[in-house]
């Protein structure tokens, strides 16, 4: 029995994934394994196990939205919510599926973590105006001119700063690992 | 002396010896043959900024009388690690050439090159005797087995420099044969080299023999085990390295030299931070960069320090700790903030650094001439702060680090136009973004308003390849460009190189390669190098042993040469040869 599932990639394990989904390169590996450490850093333990239970089980009647709140850690000088994971890769990968057959959908956003059960058309939907979202907020208001505008959109989604992250100073980077040990 | 029109060579070899300045003696040298001689005869010293633009043997030709060289080799990514180990730049041939015909040569530095042992030994033989200054700075391919020949041969060493080399350690050895060899020396370094084995009692031996001892950085070495080297070194006023080990109370015993203005001890804490406060107030320079220290730390310290005037740390200084620097230290000429450990709790929370801090530091440092900077956020305004208050600024580096979403103020057009037309000394200039960071326009303004630059450094600026072409059209001094993570096609990248009218050196990594890689032939022209490293994996083990499978993207490299392509590439490393590829030049 197959059923349609929205998939957390955790450690970016579906790099090289056969899906056709248009948001098929997500997230770069290093920078979701850093980013969700992040989030899962300020969270209730108890909490994070009962969301991974709950993604996992094969549950039928389920509360249409179930969400957990929990309070951001306090940051200074956030006028503006940052979301601190973007969505991630939605390995769409069950090749039968029944359009309303719905799956649970986690989202962790701003020190807050939802659940939602949705349909496949409606994760995309989502998916969708999230990455409209983020994508205007980096666009300027002067219209960037584009060369390749897929190509662009997707590397703002990658990481911050496509496939190169930013290089560290030799000396710095063992001063810091060296610094982990003491 | 023949009677002629125009000064007599008497009065010329008079004259030009008192001429240093490279680009004087430049044009010198262009007058007529007379004047190229002369400057032949007299010029003591030359840098080449990349050993690969000439040969051993075209110096030699020129400047038989150099009294010293500043070699460099490796691109300048190679201090972070992104260039192949064997990249090149072997000092082997030079040193040939030192040891048998530059007899006059008393000076050495080498940088970012490959050394081995047995280049060492040949230098030290042929030179010891005269050798006063070498300098092994970033280098790597040596073991303290060459350091011992320099002990025991360069007995008149003013300076030893090894920082940030890459030293393969067998022994103490050679820190002991400088100690009993020489009475001379005055600076010696060794900072960031991780050579462990070297004993404080040499080093107290070298401050009590050598009575101009100056500046001495180095490895880690417990300070307690240093109290008699400080009560020896009596005129010292550098001091860098060390390592806290024992408990903060202990350390009241130390005494610091009288003299002592430029300080950096590893691994200072807030405890042992104490230390420094007697003589806070003759600081000149601090280096924080790998102390231990939170926010309220530098505050704390750095209200101490007003006479400070060159500062190195990480961002953990945060916008609190510029807003005290720029109350407190008016006479801060150069001031770089490295970025610290991105993991939670590795650093202060208030570890950050933004255009909060920025506009304290531009209206309270006046005298800036040095800005290197790691900030989370970024507006406009604070750049054109920057270029109000800044007028000494000759170089100036900004990384916007990647760890936030949202900026508050992005593109960085204007600021980034405002600063530069107000910095009018800037002669350096770094800026590296994110998508979205500087338009094609702001590009643009890089261009045209950049008349001094001599270097830059772009990463992830613009948009298409339009904003590197209106780039180029400007920059009229540009003569060293980097550029990485950029959406310019080959294409635009080599149109660009045609445009820029002073260029002599090319570093790219990250752009939209063609199919073939011949989109780069539109560059191709006489004299001009062009080497490409392909796109590489490699497997990166930190230090817990976990390994991680990284991607590099291709780089490419470009210069000016009268030597003609290399003829030591590693694998790593693809000539572009138009001749062979059938491209018409």
């Amino acid at each position: 029995m197959s059923r349609a599932t929205v998939e957390l990639d955790f450690f970016g394990m579906e790099k090289a994934n056969s899906s056709k989904s248009q948001f098929q390169k997500f997230i770069d590996r290093r920078r979701s394994f850093r980013g969700i450490q992040g989030a899962i850093s300020k969270m209730n333990p108890e909490l994070i196990k009962s969301v991974i239970s709950s993604g996992s089980t094969n549950r039928s009647p389920v509360d249409w939205r179930k969400s957990f709140s929990v309070p951001s850690s306090p940051k200074e000088d956030r006028s503006s919510p940052v979301p601190s994971l973007p969505i991630l890769n939605p390995a769409l990968r069950a090749s039968s599926e029944d359009s309303r057959e719905t799956a649970p959908v986690t989202i962790f956003y701003n020190g807050t973590v939802s659940v939602f059960n949705v349909t496949r058309d409606k994760a995309e939907s989502i998916f969708k105006l999230a990455v409209e979202g983020s994508s205007k907020n980096v666009e300027s208001t002067d219209s960037l001119k584009v060369a390749n505008p897929s190509r662009d959109q997707r590397n703002l989604l990658e990481t911050r700063n496509g496939d190169l992250p930013i290089a560290r100073n030799k000396s710095l980077q063992r001063f810091l690992e060296k610094r982990k040990e003491r | 002396m023949t009677s002629q029109p125009g000064m007599s060579d008497v009065i010329l070899g008079c004259v030009v010896p008192y001429i240093d300045d490279p680009k004087d003696r430049d044009a010198v040298s262009l007058v007529c043959r007379r004047w190229y001689e002369l400057d032949a005869l007299t010029r003591k010293h030359i840098t080449i900024a990349l050993c690969y633009t000439t040969s051993p043997d075209r110096l030699r030709r020129r400047f038989r009388h150099l009294e010293s060289l500043k070699l460099k080799g490796k691109p300048r990514a190679a201090m972070f690690n992104l260039i192949p180990e064997d990249w090149g730049g072997y000092v082997t041939p030079w040193v040939n050439e030192i040891a048998e015909n530059f007899n006059c040569l008393r000076s050495v530095h080498f940088r970012r090159m490959i050394v081995k042992d047995s280049d060492l030994e040949v230098l030290a033989r042929s030179r010891g005797k005269v050798l006063q200054v070498l300098k092994l700075d970033k280098c790597s391919g040596f073991s303290t087995d060459g350091l011992l020949q320099v002990g025991r041969m360069c007995r008149q060493l003013r300076t030893l420099f090894l920082e940030e080399s890459s030293i393969i350690e067998k022994d103490g050895q050679w820190l002991h044969e400088l100690a009993v060899n020489n009475s001379v020396l005055m600076t010696l370094n060794f900072y960031m080299t991780d050579l462990v084995k070297v004993s404080f009692e040499d080093l107290e031996l070298i401050a009590r023999n050598c009575r101009n001892l100056a500046s001495v950085k180095i490895s880690d070495c417990e300070i307690l085990d240093l109290v008699g080297f400080f009560r020896a070194a009596s005129v010292l006023e550098e001091f860098c390295g060390g390592s806290f080990n024992d408990q903060p109370e202990r350390y009241t015993v130390v005494s610091f030299p009288p003299r002592l203005c430029r300080l950096g001890l590893t691994y200072m804490g807030k405890n042992e931070m104490p230390i420094v406060f007697p003589f806070a107030s003759l600081l000149k320079k601090l280096d924080l960069l790998y102390a231990l220290l939170d926010t309220e730390d530098h505050c704390s310290l750095i209200q101490r320090c007003p006479n400070l005037e060159v500062l190195e740390t990480r961002n953990v200084i945060g916008d609190r700790g510029l807003e005290v620097l720029a109350r407190s230290c008016k006479r801060l000429k150069r001031l770089r903030i490295e970025r610290g450990a991105d993991e939670h709790g590795m650093e202060d929370e208030e570890g950050v650094v933004s255009q909060r801090g920025l506009m304290a530091l531009a209206q309270g440092c006046l005298e800036l001439e040095y800005l290197a900077v790691y900030v989370s956020d970024i507006t406009n305004a604070s750049l054109q702060y920057i270029g109000t208050y800044s007028k000494n600024l000759c170089d100036f580096r900004l990384v916007l680090l990647d760890r936030e979403d949202r900026i508050t103020d992005l593109p960085l057009d204007n600021g980034v136009r405002d600063l530069l037309r107000g910095c009018e000394k800037l002669r350096r200039f770094a800026l590296y973004l994110r998508p979205g960071g500087l338009t094609d326009v702001g590009l643009g303004y890089i261009g045209q308003y950049s008349p001094k630059v001599r270097w830059m450094l772009l990463g992830y600026v613009g948009g298409s390849d339009a904003g590197i072409l209106e780039f180029s059209k400007g920059c009229p001094s540009l003569q060293k460009l980097e550029v990485r993570g950029c959406c310019f096609s080959e294409h635009a990248l080599a149109a660009s190189v045609m445009q820029l009218t002073s260029l002599r050196y090319l570093w790219v990594q990250g752009y939209r390669a063609s199919k073939s890689g011949c989109d780069l032939f539109a560059m191709a022209r006489p004299f001009w190098n062009i080497e490409l490293i392909p796109a590489r994996r490699i497997v990166m083990t930190d230090h817990v042993g976990e390994a991680d499978v990284v991607e590099d993207p291709a780089h490419i490299l470009a210069y000016y040469s009268l030597a003609g392509p290399r003829a030591d590439f590693p694998e790593t490393v693809i000539p572009l040869d138009p001749l062979a590829a059938g491209v018409e030049l």
